[in-house]
């Protein structure tokens, strides 16, 4: 009795302590985060910040990880009170930004021995390919050198940050990449064999905002005190400092958050309007204000993207049935160690995620092979050749059961007229194993065709990466740019249902019946 | 020219050949006949190798197969190109027309050309009087015709011998009909044929008849003496 009277008074003294302080839920993507978030969540100079933040709002700071793209939307869902994770004003955020907590500027890093001297040399050489570099998708990195380079540059966008930095130091399909300030900051020095340096001043100087749900003015003027606070109080730059953030940059934050905020409309010309030391003199006629949606420019991305993604599934399932076929044919007819070492590549394969096949294909493989021979698989081919790897094992699995259906009449038909086991194979069987798995086949080429996205994580830019990155630059637009993505790739999957359904007929007619 | 040896197949130490030897002439018909589970069909399966067996030997012209032993491919090749075969399910390839069966052997066995073999395919379809079938599916064949284009296909590679194996069971009488009178021409022209079947009608018009019982021929002789 005793006993369950104290743990009653156990669980309220607990639910009493929650209640006594409230959280303060900040969303932030821990992939790649440093020097926001690293270390789980116990180091990073915003890490610092939201405990500094929650500490004057008398708040426990609880770091939800999410998506970095999809914070926003978190936030709106409810699932978060604040986001913090290097999100930069612009206009789309005017009703909801707090103040600014930093001004980061846009580093170029190149790896040591590359040509690159300083922003100009991005450009296309006449005569020389042109210069690969990878950004944040969503990044205002990505939106600056679209800006500014356009078709110049061959511009690369990945959703992390280390990888970028990890494909540039060991020179694998990328000669720069453009990043953050901080992020430069932090691996460069991680770098332990100095194989990156900087290229050029850091520019284009943007503001780190807090996003707030709009209706929370409570909460946002709270923040907004408290980064003031702080501020004036030296308390922020201190924590940039232990992280060797406090660029002199810094020495504006007093200034700006001094004033009225937000700005009014137009108080803060978007820098992609500035012409840089290299443009004065030079027309740049594309640089008005970028925010305002250009549908035709819009539905030429992406047309684009599914152009792509068009090219991946054409090129890479015909590889796929093939080697299927192979597979499938070693694992029915094959001597032992050949049906089982096909036995294996099926089960492994099938076994293992696409995305991890793609990411060792393009990332890890180059690297095991660069002590032997030096390759440089670029995205494309490694794209193609891991959805092939990947829908081989799935065909082969199609096919065996085709071969296997096969009744055994037929190859001992085959076999009493004189042909050898592979002519019979060839010519008896396999046309007509073929035709058997057509449907599943087909079906499975509708399936290849979406899991192109996930070329995405290798740097290529089909349907569903350019969706992402048109969304991230006009989200008041996500329902119509949604509709239209999908939209896209039902227009190109119901032609192919239309067609398998048409060779379903063909070879279904007269060639039933008895065997 | 086919000679079978104290041929034994034993499987799951059962006994399904138990010592076999029986001698085929040239141009001679000879019936397998029987209660089934006699042994008939798997002795007509190993003379063309489509199994192997335990012991004894079957030489077929220059050719030996040996029990015990795997048969090499190449071996086999060549004895299938000197004996055809005629299964009770036709086992036609569907996914060819009458002609295309009729030339797969000559092309793809032999390796002659669609042009090479076309003229006598067509010889053979019209031969089993099947002149007006040339490019219907199998599918669309009724069993009687299905039956004479197989025989038409084992014929096309111009084997020495045909081994039939119940060429009429899963045929309607009528339709049996056109398959017997088929082998019948054969027959009359002096080809070699081993014809396993039930059919005493058949059995009757063999020069010699074998009786199967469990593994072993009970008795051998002209039909006459054979069949009661």
């Amino acid at each position: 009795m005793l006993r369950i009277a104290f743990l009653v008074l156990l669980l309220c003294a607990g639910a009493g302590f929650a209640q006594e302080k409230p959280t303060l839920r900040w969303g932030m993507d821990e992939t790649g985060g440093a020097p926001y978030v690293y270390d789980n969540q116990t180091r990073g100079f915003e890490v610092e910040l939201a405990q500094y933040l929650a500490e004057q709002l008398g708040r426990t700071s609880v770091p939800i990880s999410g998506d970095w793209s999809k914070l926003p939307e978190l936030l709106r869902n409810g699932e978060l009170d604040i986001v913090l994770n290097g999100y930069e004003y612009s206009e789309q955020f005017r009703d909801c930004a707090s103040v600014p907590y930093y001004i980061y500027r846009l580093g170029l890093v190149v790896h040591r021995d590359s040509a690159i001297r300083d922003w100009a040399d991005l450009r296309a050489q006449p005569g020389q390919p042109k210069k690969t570099v990878l950004v944040l998708q969503g990044s205002a990195a990505q939106r600056y050198l679209e800006n500014r380079y356009g078709d110049d540059i061959n511009l690369r966008m990945s959703d992390d940050v280390a990888s970028a930095f990890d494909l540039v130091a060991n020179r694998q399909n990328a000669d720069a990449t453009v990043q953050d300030n901080p992020a430069v900051a932090y691996y460069q020095q991680a770098d332990a064999s100095q194989r990156l340096r900087t290229a050029g001043a850091a520019r284009a100087p943007g503001l780190y905002v807090i996003l707030t749900r709009p209706a929370d003015r409570e909460l946002r003027q709270q923040i907004d005190a408290a980064i003031r606070k702080g501020i004036r109080e030296g308390t922020l730059l201190r924590i940039y400092e232990k992280y060797g953030l406090a660029t002199p940059d810094q020495d504006w934050l007093l200034f700006l958050t001094g004033r009225d905020w937000p700005p009014p409309p137009g108080a803060f010309p978007a820098w992609e309007t500035i012409p840089t030391p290299e443009e004065v003199g030079t027309s740049v006629g594309s640089l008005g204000p970028s925010r305002a949606i250009d549908w035709s420019q819009v539905l030429g991305k992406l047309l684009s993207g599914a152009g792509m993604t068009i090219f991946l599934a054409v090129t890479s399932f015909p590889l796929a049935v093939l080697l299927g076929l192979l597979l499938a044919i070693a694992r029915v007819y094959g001597p032992r160690w050949l049906a089982g070492l096909a036995a294996i590549y099926v089960e492994v394969i099938r076994g293992t995620p696409l995305l991890l096949q793609l990411f060792f294909l393009f990332y890890l493989l180059p690297r095991l092979l660069g002590s032997i021979v030096t390759v440089s698989i670029p995205p494309e081919l490694a794209g193609i050749l891991g959805l092939a790897i990947n829908y081989a094992a799935y065909e082969a699995e199609n096919y065996r059961a085709g071969l296997l259906a096969i009744p055994r009449g037929q190859m001992e038909a085959a076999l009493a007229l004189g042909m050898t086991r592979r002519t019979a194979i060839r010519r008896i069987v396999v046309p007509q194993a073929v035709r058997i798995v057509l449907p599943p086949v087909t079906n499975d080429f509708i399936a290849l065709f979406k899991d192109t996205s996930v070329c995405s994580v290798i740097l290529i830019t089909e349907l569903t990466r350019q969706y992402n990155v048109l969304y991230n630059n006009h989200r008041d637009q996500i329902i119509v740019l949604a509709a239209l993505t999908a939209l896209l790739y039902l227009a190109m999957s119901y032609p192919q249902a239309l067609f398998a359904q048409w060779l379903d007929r063909k070879f279904a007619r007269g060639e039933g019946g008895t065997r | 020219m086919i000679r079978v040896t104290d041929i034994v197949k034993a499987f799951d130490g059962h006994r399904i050949l138990d010592g076999v030897s029986l001698e085929v002439k040239q141009g001679e018909v000879t019936a397998l006949v029987g209660p089934s589970g006699g042994g008939k069909s798997t002795l007509l399966r190993c003379i063309n190798g489509l199994e192997t067996f335990t012991s004894g030997r079957i030489t077929v012209g220059s050719i030996t197969l040996m029990g015990g032993v795997p048969h090499a491919e190449p071996l086999l090749v060549e004895l299938r190109r000197t004996i055809g075969m005629v299964f009770q399910q036709f086992h036609l390839f569907p996914h060819m027309t009458a002609l295309e069966n009729v030339m797969s052997g000559p092309r793809f066995a032999l390796g002659l050309s669609r042009q090479e073999c076309e003229p006598a395919a067509r010889k053979l379809l019209d031969r089993v009087g099947l002149s007006h079938k040339y490019d219907a599916k199998p599918a669309n064949l009724s069993g009687g015709q299905q039956q004479r284009v197989a025989i038409a296909r084992s014929l096309a590679v111009k084997p020495t011998a045909i081994l039939f194996d119940e060429p009429t069971s899963a045929l309607d009488p009528k339709m049996a009909v056109e398959v017997l009178s088929v082998m019948r021409d054969l027959a009359h022209d002096g080809q070699t044929m081993i014809v396993v079947t039930h059919d005493m009608d058949l059995a009757r018009e063999a020069h010699i008849v074998h009786v199967m019982e469990a593994g072993r021929i009970a008795r051998s002789g002209p039909p006459a003496e054979c069949l009661i």
